[in-house]
């Protein structure tokens, strides 16, 4: 009996530093942390808040984060206390299934976003995104209007581009080859051929004879979306390979000139945008065909077979936020 | 009429240990439906295109209603069917002290899940990990959680037995911390705004995990530890420290979830720090089982459940080595936003505690119902595959995560470099079969040994070697 009146005193004891810790690191930051709203911050507007309605009640966030960090490269600025003043309750996600959506809004048009919610393999082939093709076409509104206000459409870059490291790298190597003289995408050529094509294609196309044994399927260079890559990003993507694929590191292998002879040929291959595919507004997952190989893309083969003259909406799109970069 | 009568007075039954009976039953009901839930999301993460058009099946409403069903509708009623059978057995009474309210518990508990996960997936979700249960049904969770508190304390204080044994401190101590932790979680009672939220909800995320799973966990490994063993538990005083210190380092870590967002930087510290600490009573906890197994690890070759009892032991060493690993900065920083992360959630929920509740069920179950388990073949089958399926998927997805943390700090576009994500989400597709297949079995296991017309009664063992 005795010792359990002991043990009673001292729980009584734990008991009130255990109420002072949990008060401290649970209730205490709601009175104290309380940062000014910054000008990303963003009072929605009642389509936008159902929208984030229907974020929630699908279940984005156990795939998609909302916050950047700052060893994310290429992902936009990173995010600060004040963007957050509006978001409750928060949706700062703890797993990344798929990319981080704190700059999301302006990165691609509406009809891009109601195609990859129909039916995202359509237009990122391979994604293991699910369909929400089941979402009425006022969820779906709702949901892109929402999506475009995250980040305030701060300026970013469309596509990856090489870190400022190989930047500078590429610089030094430019001074002494010329990546655009025909001469050295002719040398580049037979580099191609003799490393690359297995993978890669003669043609460029991807589908090599090795390709049929990877899941990953090679870059199809013929693509209108590598007319965007500049020499610096095509010498990095070389040089560095593509991890998590069978793209290899080439800058262990290759000399810097080589490499350099690589990207004056790489250049020549891709077509530029020819055809515009339309706006598409569906809900209607059948509608959407899946491309064949994993390295095509919707928008690309609807290109093809309209083939009108325009360029597609989505890479004059990114021809668009390209400009306001630079 | 008496069909109904029959029924109710079998639900609401004051037999003593009935509760504990039926709260295990529903227990390992659900851990069927929970499994099952978790396959068909590995599924959805393997083949995005197998069911398309029915909102009901799509990831982002499977993954909820999978963790909801498996942390409430089976771990913490197995907890509590393990409770109210080892609470009245240590103080000496038989049977808790209102065997019919706690029934009701039961009933209220298995309302709750069954109406919950079809809540969850039909869209109405509070949309925060863990917290998911929405509006009226926290309160139900509120209601459940304090009516078994009320019985757990209630045994405890009126029985025979004064000088209370470890088990009986961790098992009220959950029962007492979880409530608190809950209406601070769950927006229904306590709603903060923007980043205070994510602190709000991390510090329930976390402490459901610390202050109610591994709290209650241990109570019942350190009851069932002597037992299984014939040994007397290595340190008393070890289990008191180890008790204590769990309720100060666990509270304020929930932090470590967010560790690099922008919530304010002395949270994180505290976070980091009280993380690190968690090493001590762990470490406690494993001296303890350690030294009480001494000489008594061969009995692992005929008594199944000192088995999983030892598969949990070193599940816990290798989850609680990897958590204040991970929560330091210089490894958050890579490991975050992977899969790696949820193959340490596995390693915690599924080969801890589980199988600690797998352990204590092959041993009360014999005890409250007075027969042998069915097959012990069956049973032999139910350790392998929950084994080797929550071996694979651990690994497969520490790799998984390595693949993918790399993919974020090359900077490369996800959609580059997903797809690789196949061959690992493929195997742990093919884990989770493992795993469903070793819980049909043992589903199967316990129908029998419960409901079968006639059983072999369950011989005497002190032990409960020969129980299985
Ligand atoms: C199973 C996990 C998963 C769920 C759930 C999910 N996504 Fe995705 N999402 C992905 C993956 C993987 C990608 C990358 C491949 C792609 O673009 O399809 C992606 C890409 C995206 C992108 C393009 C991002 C970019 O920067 O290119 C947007 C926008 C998006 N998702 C929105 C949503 C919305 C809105 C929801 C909820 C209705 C949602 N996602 C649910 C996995 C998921
Ligand atoms: C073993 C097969 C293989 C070989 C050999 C190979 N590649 Fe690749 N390559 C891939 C794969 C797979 C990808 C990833 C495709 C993707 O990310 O869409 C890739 C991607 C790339 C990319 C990046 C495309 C992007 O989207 O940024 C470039 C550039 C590239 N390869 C150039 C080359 C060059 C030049 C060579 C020869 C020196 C070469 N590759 C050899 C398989 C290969
Ligand atoms: C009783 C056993 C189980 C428990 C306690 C459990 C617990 C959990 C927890 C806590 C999470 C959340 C992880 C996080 O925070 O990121 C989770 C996620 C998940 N679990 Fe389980 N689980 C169990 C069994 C299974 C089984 C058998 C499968 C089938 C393969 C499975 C598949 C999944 C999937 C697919 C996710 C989602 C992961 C993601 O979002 O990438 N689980 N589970």
């Amino acid at each position: 009996m005795k010792s359990n009146v002991n043990y009673l005193v001292a729980a009584v004891f734990v008991a009130l530093i255990f109420f002072t810790i949990i008060y401290v690191t649970a209730i205490l930051p709601a009175t104290t942390f309380t940062p000014n709203k910054s000008d990303v911050a963003w009072e929605y507007s009642s389509s936008e808040k159902r929208g984030r309605d229907v974020y929630r009640r699908e279940g984005c966030f156990y795939c998609h984060t909302q916050f950047v960090r700052y060893q994310d490269r290429e992902m936009g600025e990173m995010v600060k206390a004040g963007d957050y003043v509006f978001e409750t309750p928060h949706l700062l996600g703890t797993e990344r299934t798929g990319p981080d959506l704190s700059n999301i809004g302006g990165k691609y048009p509406d009809a891009w976003h109601w195609a990859h919610h129909t039916n995202p393999r359509a237009v990122k082939p391979g994604s293991i995104m699910p369909s929400f093709s089941y979402l009425s076409n006022q969820d779906m509104t709702d949901l892109v209007a929402y999506l475009q206000t995250i980040g305030q459409k701060r300026v970013q870059p469309r596509w990856i581009v090489a870190p400022q490291e190989f930047r500078d790298k590429f610089h030094g190597v430019a001074e002494k080859t010329d990546v655009n003289a025909s001469s050295f995408a002719n040398a580049g050529r037979g580099i191609y051929m003799q490393n690359c094509a297995q993978c890669h294609g003669v043609t460029g196309k991807g589908n090599g004879s090795v390709s049929m044994t990877m899941q990953k399927k090679p870059a199809n260079f013929t693509r209108p979306f590598y007319a965007g890559y500049d020499d610096a990003t095509w010498y990095w993507r070389i040089s560095e390979g593509v991890p998590g694929t069978r793209m290899p590191r080439w800058a262990k292998t290759l000399s810097d000139e080589d490499m350099a002879y690589l990207v004056a040929f790489l250049k020549t291959l891709p077509k530029p945008p020819s055809a515009k595919a339309g706006d598409i507004s569906v809900t209607d997952y059948a509608a959407l065909d899946q491309p064949e190989e994993m390295n095509q893309n919707f928008w690309e083969i609807e290109a093809q077979k309209h083939g009108s003259g325009e360029s597609d909406p989505f890479t004059a799109y990114s021809e668009e936020t390209k400009g306001a970069h630079e | 009429m008496n069909i109904i009568q029959n029924i109710c007075s079998e639900l609401l039954s004051d037999k003593p240990y009935s509760a504990s009976r039926n709260f295990i039953i529903s227990g390992v009901f659900w851990l069927l439906i929970g499994t099952s839930l978790g396959l068909l999301a590995a599924a959805l993460m393997t083949w995005p295109d197998i069911i398309v058009n029915v909102p009901q099946m799509s990831f982002g409403r499977v993954r909820p209603a999978h963790i909801n069903v498996v942390a409430i509708g089976w771990l913490s009623m197995g907890y509590l069917g393990a409770y109210f059978y080892i609470l009245p057995v240590l103080v000496g009474r038989k049977g808790v002290w209102n065997e019919r309210l706690a029934n009701l518990t039961c009933l209220v508990f298995n309302l709750l899940v069954f109406t919950g996960v079809l809540s969850i997936l039909n869209g109405y979700t509070e949309a925060r990990e863990y917290a998911e249960l929405n509006g009226i049904f926290d309160y139900i969770v509120l209601v459940g959680l304090f009516l078994s508190g009320l019985i757990g304390f209630k045994t405890v204080l009126t029985g025979p037995e004064k000088k209370w044994y470890v088990s009986i401190w961790y098992i009220l101590g959950s029962l007492f911390w979880f409530p608190i932790v809950y209406v601070i979680g769950n927006r229904a009672f306590v709603a903060f705004e923007g980043l205070n939220d994510a602190i709000a909800g991390w510090f329930y995320g976390h402490n459901i995990l610390g202050m109610w799973f591994t709290v209650g966990g241990i109570g019942i490994l350190y009851y069932l530890l002597p037992r299984f063993t014939g040994n007397p538990l290595y340190s008393h005083t070890l289990s008191m420290i180890g008790f204590w210190t769990i309720g100060m380092f666990y509270a304020p870590t929930g932090t470590h979830h967010i560790l690099q967002s922008p919530v304010p930087e002395w949270l994180k510290a505290i976070a980091v720090i009280s993380s690190v600490f968690l090493l001590v009573p762990v470490l406690t906890v494993l001296t303890n089982f350690f030294m009480t197994m001494k000489g008594k690890w061969s009995l692992a070759a005929e008594h199944i459940p000192l088995r999983f009892v030892i598969v949990a032991s070193i599940g816990y060493l290798l989850t609680c080595m990897q958590g204040p690993f991970q929560a330091t900065r210089a490894i958050n920083w890579y490991i975050h936003f992977t899969n790696w992360v949820v193959g340490h959630a596995h390693m915690a929920l599924l080969a801890t505690f589980t199988f600690i509740v797998f352990a204590a069920i092959y041993y009360i179950i014999p005890k409250v119902t007075g027969r042998k388990i069915y097959s012990k073949k069956m049973a032999v089958w139910h350790f392998w595959l929950s084994l080797y399926g929550v071996a694979i998927m651990m690994i497969i997805l520490t790799c998984a995560g390595l693949v993918q943390a790399a993919g974020w700090h090359f900077a490369i576009p996800v959609d580059q470099w997903s797809v690789e994500m196949y061959p690992y989400m493929f195997i742990r597709f093919l884990s989770g079969v493992m795993i469903v297949l070793g819980q049909l079995i043992f589903i199967f296991n316990i129908y029998k040994t419960v409901f079968s017309k006639e059983a072999e009664p369950a011989p005497n063992s002190p032990t409960g070697i020969a129980f299985v």
